[in-house]
Order: C-alpha cells, then sequence, then structure tokens
C-alpha cells in the first residue's frame, strides 16, 4: 500500500511545511495532515507570517480554510482572532508583537476555522513551539511562506515537506527541475567528520579553513589567495549563509580540489543552479553540520494562474527527478 | 523647579544611580519611569516616602522570604494597564485573559503583602481583596490562568454551543458533499449567533467588572510603590544610604559618597574619600588646587540632594535636609554653543534665569568654577562680586572656586584637603628624585586626599600646584622662576 503523507511524518513531533511559490497547495497539504492526525492526539499550528486566509491577498484566488478539531491548538495574531470561528479558550497571551497584534494561543473548544498568523522569525517560533509543549501539545505543525527555507531548521522542526505546484511556473519541465535543486540542496549531505573538529572558538569566526589544521578568519578579504596556499584544506566552514556572489568569485580564483564548502544547515546555502552546477565542475561541494529532514514534496497541478498541469505526469515525473516521496494531498 | 537637565543629571551620577535599580515588575518599571521629586508642598509624603524605605529595610532583615516571595510574583506580571482602564466599557477576549490572570496573581499577592504589612505599616500603599472580581471571570473556581467565556451565566449561549457542537459532530461524519455543504451552512449561522451571544457576554462581564476598575488600578499603582520602594531600599543597602531629616535652614550631609565617581576610581584602584558638609544659607565656598577634588565634591553634593527629593535614600551616615523648591546647577560645560554663547556668556545667561529664584530660602545654587573660562583678573573679579551677591541672599549657595579672595565673601569655607598630609622636606623631595616619574605621579595620587575640611573663611589657597611641580622634579630653574613670579 501506498504511504499516506502522515504516514511520512508519523515519528516526528514538529513538521513545518515549506512552498516552492504562492498557491503550491501548503494549506492543502497541511488539512490533509490535521485530518489524517489520530484523534487521540493534541494538534497544535502556526505559521511564519500571515497564512489561511480564505482569498489569498496577492492572487485573489480562492484558498482553502484551515478546518481544525475540539481540543486543538493554534497561534495567532490577536487581530485574526474574530475570523476563527471555533469556541476559544485563551491560554497564553506572548509578549510577540506583529502588525495584527499579539501573539495568541488559543485551545479550541467546538471544531472549526481557523486563520493562522504567527511570528515573523524562526527564533519566535521556537517560542511558540516550546510553549505548544507546555500546554500539552502532541504535534506540531508550522505553516510556512514563500521563499522561508530557514523554516527546515532543524532547530524548529524534526521534519519539512516542500509544496511544489503549477502556480511556479508554466512549464512542467522547468518546475519539476527547479524543486529538485532546492530538494537537493536541502537535503545536502552532513558532515560528521567536521562536527567532530569544529568547536565553539571556529564558530566565533566567520570562516574556518580545515585540512591538517584549523585556520579561522573573520571575514573572506584574503580568502581566494589563502585558498591557493591551502592545497591540503578539506573543509571550508562559513557560518552564516554562503552567497552566490561569495561563490561565485571563488569559482573564479580557484580553490584545492575536492573541497567541501560547509554551513550550519542548507537553508544557509542561498544560491543558483547555474553557481552550484560550476562548483561541481570545478571538483567542488557543499555539506552541512545539521541536515534537513525533508520528508515528502507535495504537488499540487492547479496553477491560480491557468495553465493546469497532468496531475499523474507531474507526479510521475517529479518523483524521478528526487529521492524522497512524491504525493498529491488532494488524492 | 529642580533646574538640572539631562547632560548634568548624568554627569553628578544621578542617572547612574537610577540604573542601579531593577524594579521587578512592569509597575515598578512604570514607577520608576515616572520618578518626579517632591515639591515643597509635598514635604510631608516625602518624608512618608522616605520612611516607607526604612520600614522596609528592617522587613528585609527580618522576613526577607516573604519579599523575595513577592517579588518572585511580581516579576510575573504582566504590564495590562490599558486592559484595566478599558473596564465597563468594549473589551475584547484577551483583554478578559489578562485581567484574569491578574486577578489570580492578586490573590497571591495580597495575603503576603497584608502579612509584610502587619509588621512594617507602610504609609500609604494599601491593597484592596478583589476575590469577587475574581468570581466574575472564573465562575468555576478553576484558578487556571487561561480564559473562555463561561456558559455557567449565559444559557443562551449554552443552548448554541450545543447545537453547534451537534452540527460539528454530524460534519465530521458526513461524506456526500450535498449534505457536507447543508450542514456546513447550518453551521455557519449558528456560528453568527454564537459571537453575538458572546458579544453580549464579554459586555456583561465588562459591566460586571466596572465597580473594580478603580480598585484594580489602585492596586497596581500600589505594587508599583512597593516594588520601587523595595528597590531603594535594597540599593541603600548595598551602597550605604541613611533616611535623611527633613529641616528647614540646614543642610548636614556627614561622609557622604558617589557611586558612579566610586566606580570610576575604583577602576583605576583607587579610593573615593568620603565627603562631609555643613551649611547654612548664603554662600559656602569649596576651594582647591587645581586636581578635580572641588567638582567632585560639588557633584556628590549635588546628587545626595537631589536623590532625597526623588524619595532616595542619600548615600551619606547622616542626612539633614530642607525641600527645596528650585535646586539649579551651573557649571561651564553648560550647552550654551546652540545658543551661540561662550561657555562664560552660558553662565551668565544662568546666572540672570535664576535671579528671582536666589532671593527665597528655598532655593539651591550650585556653582561650579564660576567664569572659569573668561580671564583670570576679571574672572576672580566677577566670581567675588557673584559671591558677595548671593552672600547676601536667602538662597543656600556652594561655589567651586580656584579664585583667590572669593572664599573671604562667604559666610563658610572648606578647602579640598589636597597634599596637605605631604611632608616636603629636602629629605622627601630627594627622596622623590631617585624614583620613575611612573612612581612619582602614583606617589602624588596616594598622598592626594579628596576629603572637605572646613576652614575660615580668610584661609589661603593651598599651594598644591607649586609642591606638584616640585614632587614631579620639575627643573629646579624653573620652580625658581615659578617662585619668584608668585612673590611678585
Amino acid at each position: 500500500m501506498q504511504k499516506t503523507l502522515f504516514n511520512l511524518i508519523q515519528q516526528y513531533r514538529t513538521i513545518s511545511i515549506s512552498g516552492m511559490c504562492k498557491n503550491a497547495g501548503k494549506t492543502t497539504t497541511l488539512n490533509n495532515l490535521i485530518q489524517n492526525t489520530p484523534h487521540s492526539e493534541i494538534l497544535a499550528l502556526t505559521s511564519i507570517g500571515r497564512d489561511g486566509e480564505s482569498v489569498d491577498t496577492v492572487t485573489q484566488t480562492h484558498k482553502p480554510g484551515i478546518y481544525i478539531r475540539e481540543g486543538s491548538l493554534f497561534a495567532t495574531a490577536q487581530d485574526l482572532l474574530q475570523y476563527c470561528d471555533v469556541t476559544k479558550e485563551i491560554i497564553e497571551n506572548t509578549n510577540i508583537a506583529t502588525p495584527l497584534g499579539r501573539i495568541v494561543l488559543i485551545r479550541a473548544l467546538s471544531d472549526g476555522h481557523v486563520q493562522l498568523a504567527g511570528p515573523s522569525t524562526v527564533q519566535q517560533l521556537v517560542l511558540i513551539k516550546e510553549m505548544f509543549k507546555t500546554f500539552g501539545a502532541d504535534r506540531i505543525f508550522i505553516d510556512g511562506a514563500v521563499g522561508r527555507k530557514s523554516l527546515c531548521s532543524r532547530s524548529l522542526a524534526n521534519a519539512s515537506i516542500l509544496c511544489t505546484g503549477a502556480s511556479y511556473n508554466k512549464s512542467l519541465d522547468e518546475t519539476i527541475a527547479d524543486t529538485a535543486f532546492v530538494c537537493n540542496l536541502l537535503m545536502t549531505e552532513e558532515m560528521t567528520e567536521i562536527k567532530t573538529l569544529i568547536d565553539v572558538e571556529h564558530l566565533s569566526q566567520k570562516y574556518a579553513l580545515m585540512g591538517k589544521d584549523i585556520s579561522c578568519y573573520p571575514d573572506s578579504s584574503d580568502m581566494s589567495k589563502i585558498l591557493k596556499q591551502a592545497k591540503d584544506a578539506k573543509y571550508l566552514y562559513v557560518e552564516g549563509a554562503i552567497t552566490d556572489s561569495f561563490l561565485k568569485s571563488m569559482i573564479r580564483f580557484g580553490f584545492p580540489k575536492g573541497l567541501i564548502f560547509v554551513t550550519r544547515d542548507a537553508s544557509k546555502l542561498l544560491i543558483t543552479e547555474e553557481t552550484q552546477r560550476k562548483l561541481v565542475a570545478r571538483d567542488g561541494r557543499f555539506g552541512v553540520l545539521e541536515r534537513i529532514n525533508l520528508a515528502a514534496i507535495t504537488i499540487n497541478p492547479y496553477s491560480a494562474y491557468g495553465g493546469h498541469f497532468d496531475a499523474q505526469e507531474f507526479i510521475t515525473k517529479m518523483s524521478e527527478a528526487v529521492s524522497i516521496p512524491v504525493i498529491n494531498p488532494m488524492r | 523647579m529642580i533646574d538640572l537637565d539631562y547632560e548634568q543629571k548624568k554627569r553628578i551620577g544621578f542617572t547612574y544611580v537610577l540604573d542601579l535599580i531593577q524594579p521587578t515588575s512592569p509597575y515598578g518599571k512604570e514607577a520608576l519611569r515616572h520618578i518626579l521629586p517632591a515639591s515643597v508642598e509635598q514635604e510631608q509624603s516625602l518624608r512618608m516616602e522616605l520612611e516607607n524605605i526604612a520600614k522596609i529595610q528592617k522587613i528585609l532583615k527580618v522576613s526577607e522570604q516573604a519579599v523575595i516571595k513577592l517579588l518572585e510574583i511580581f516579576q510575573q506580571l504582566r504590564y495590562i494597564r490599558a486592559s484595566i482602564e478599558g473596564i465597563g466599557g468594549q473589551m475584547s477576549e484577551v483583554d478578559l485573559f489578562e485581567i484574569k490572570r491578574l486577578l489570580i496573581q492578586l490573590d497571591e499577592i495580597i495575603p503576603i503583602f497584608e502579612e509584610i504589612n502587619t509588621d512594617a505599616q507602610l504609609n500609604n500603599i494599601t491593597m484592596v481583596q478583589t476575590k469577587q472580581a475574581l468570581m466574575i471571570l472564573d465562575p468555576e473556581e478553576s484558578k487556571i490562568a487561561s480564559f473562555h467565556i463561561s456558559t455557567k451565566s449565559f444559557p443562551v449561549l449554552a443552548t448554541v454551543r450545543n447545537e453547534k457542537k451537534e452540527v460539528e459532530k454530524k460534519l465530521r461524519e458526513a461524506i456526500v458533499p450535498e449534505e457536507k455543504k447543508a450542514l456546513q451552512a447550518i453551521r455557519t449561522g449558528l456560528v453568527n449567533h454564537e459571537q453575538k451571544e458572546e458579544q453580549k457576554a464579554i459586555l456583561w462581564l465588562s459591566q460586571k467588572l466596572e465597580p473594580w476598575r478603580k480598585i484594580l488600578l489602585d492596586n497596581i499603582d500600589a505594587i508599583g510603590k512597593l516594588d520601587l520602594t523595595v528597590q531603594k531600599a535594597k540599593l541603600a543597602i548595598t551602597y550605604g544610604g541613611c533616611l535623611p531629616k527633613i529641616v528647614e535652614g540646614k543642610i548636614k550631609l556627614t561622609n557622604m559618597s558617589n557611586p558612579q565617581m566610586r566606580s570610576i576610581l575604583n577602576q583605576s584602584e583607587r579610593q573615593f574619600t568620603p565627603i562631609s558638609i555643613e551649611m547654612k544659607a548664603g554662600v559656602t565656598a569649596i576651594t582647591g588646587a587645581n586636581m578635580g577634588g572641588k567638582s567632585v565634591a560639588l557633584k556628590t553634593l549635588a546628587l545626595n540632594v537631589l536623590l532625597i527629593h526623588y524619595g532616595f535614600f542619600p548615600f551619606a551616615e547622616e542626612a539633614v535636609c530642607p525641600v527645596f523648591e528650585a535646586i539649579h546647577l551651573i557649571s561651564d560645560d553648560l550647552e550654551s554653543s546652540d545658543r551661540g554663547l561662550s561657555s562664560f556668556g552660558g553662565e551668565i545667561v544662568k546666572l540672570l534665569e535664576i535671579q528671582n529664584d536666589v532671593c527665597n530660602a528655598e532655593t539651591l545654587v550650585l556653582l561650579d568654577e564660576f567664569a572659569r573660562g573668561t580671564n583670570p583678573s576679571e574672572g576672580s573679579a566677577i566670581a567675588r562680586g557673584v559671591c558677595a551677591y548671593l552672600n547676601k541672599q536667602k538662597a543656600f549657595t556652594v561655589m567651586t572656586t580656584h579664585y583667590e579672595g572669593v572664599a573671604a565673601l562667604a559666610n563658610a569655607h572648606y578647602q579640598v584637603a589636597g597634599l596637605r598630609k605631604l611632608e616636603l622636606d629636602a629629605k622627601a623631595l630627594k627622596d622623590m628624585q631617585k624614583t620613575t616619574l611612573g612612581e612619582r605621579i602614583a606617589k602624588i595620587a596616594s598622598y592626594m586626599d579628596y576629603g572637605l575640611i572646613r576652614v575660615s573663611i580668610d584661609e589661603e589657597l593651598p599651594k598644591d600646584a607649586i609642591n606638584i611641580c616640585r614632587l614631579l622634579s620639575l627643573d629646579k630653574e624653573i620652580v625658581d622662576l615659578i617662585e619668584m613670579h608668585m612673590v611678585l
């Protein structure tokens, strides 16, 4: 029997959902998970920023609402409480401020619709997650926003789901290629060896070059020169993001063969597919200290802009392009 | 009017002292933010406020645990003044949640406060029991800090919610789309009805709470006052403060300290010398060599007098002080450049501004090196003139100066002890010459006494400057020439 989406995340407590674009089916994915979660579990929901409006404020398309069961918890901004039609018990009023008021934690005393507008930073989401736990949440779903890869960070979520859909690009092939690129980048390999080498002292500097010895640098001004001389270097650890422009200049000036560019996790890799190809062509690659746990990709063949994909073709081709399960949450 | 601007308060170390205290509750923080000096009319309440600090200090000795417990609860309080002020009118469920939580916290706070207050008998700090108000928001007496509109007092709401629940149950089991749609439509109707009933319930609760509005506001004010008083008491214990006597016509401060100066000196491993001063109306002059001691004395006096007015214990062993209606500090580091004046011009403008106040006994004027910025012969004459004038006035004036002949026109004279203790015989000087420059500087610093000594008004200025030249082993030829010019 084919596994359901819920089966894939069943063993994880906190799951984040992020999308390749708007209308990629995040809410559908969330509703699918909510419906399939056993009734005995206390569910908790929040989002990064605002989501779950019945009409998409950017594209004006009808969006599915989030419908939760009695007993579930959710965190949303105070001004949105009037749009949540569950009978509410307020369990906490946090200090986290948003343009829509402070984030409030609610226990649903009945079934009903909710609109989510959670905090805007991952650190604040971690706080909300911890509060949910103290109020007895068994499972926490975090609805994401477009382009917020940091949501996949393991400090926040034990597992993540990536949503993609026809709204991303008119071309099915390009949608699949780009989704596969993001998926593979997110799943960048964990460097177990470097984890034992690196310590707090290295993390306080921006760059750490590791070969036989470890040397640290606060900035990248002489990095190309340093890399030229460091013939035996194996890893270049970057605290913070590896950007496209940084990587391009490294590729232009050259680096030791087989060098692995390492970041904390793959959400810190802000690079284009083209640059990654060039890196691989020069025998370089990426590594991370903590591998993101991408559990599945979900697809939405319907586009908010017209021009839908064939659902079967989409799922088949997407499955071929990635190594993780691909699921259509509408089915 | 306490006429010290932010920069001056910072320089005398007042801002530093305020930063030393950290109220635990948001209401204590609010009270600190809005702290104001007492005026002459508020003398009685200032006395009571100061007494409260002494009472709390006593409590801290006998039952510190109760205070610690209280502060722990204070720390969990949230700033919800706006929600309380909204009682009686339009409120939200979140407002009611916050008020319920406060009422639960008050339920814990008030018994501990009563216990403390039985011993302490604090002036003007009282709290009123709010158990009855909690019953309104927590009819089930759950004492859980969460809030929902209970159906206990609202039978219609109870019916609507039950009907809604039935529909939702059916919705969970419905499979056929048409059936689902029909159920959803019924649910929407019930949701609207529920929301209307909830609005009614909130308004009812809000009105029911109305009589408690003022009581809650008074209670949070009392918490703020108490919190701030505890912090003031702890500060006085840490830095050494005393209950001042508020008395007209006399200032007496014995062994005063200044935490900011003390911390600066401690960083360079030097000690702060306590300063004592006693004065009446008219001018008290402080003289001394150009080594800083005068300014420190003036600033420390300003700080401690100001602290008393703000309801703090002064950092002193003994303190007697009237309540001043006006305190003016004039120093040539005044911000005068924006008025296009030299620093000297700025001093004169300031003097003009305070002229009406100086004939008043409830005025304290602090002049730091008045007319220092102008040429010495005129500056000296100006300082003497101003001193003679102010000495005839009812105001209290303290003048620091390094000009000769000013103190003779004042009614009291203090000198920075300076290098008095240092015996400058030939042998000592010779020994000095053998040491390095660094050692010589350290030696002078160690002999420098910043304490104040009461001297007669016609006592000459100490000749510390020339002694410093000698001690640093300045070329003998130069020292001889300096001495020759001193005689001339």
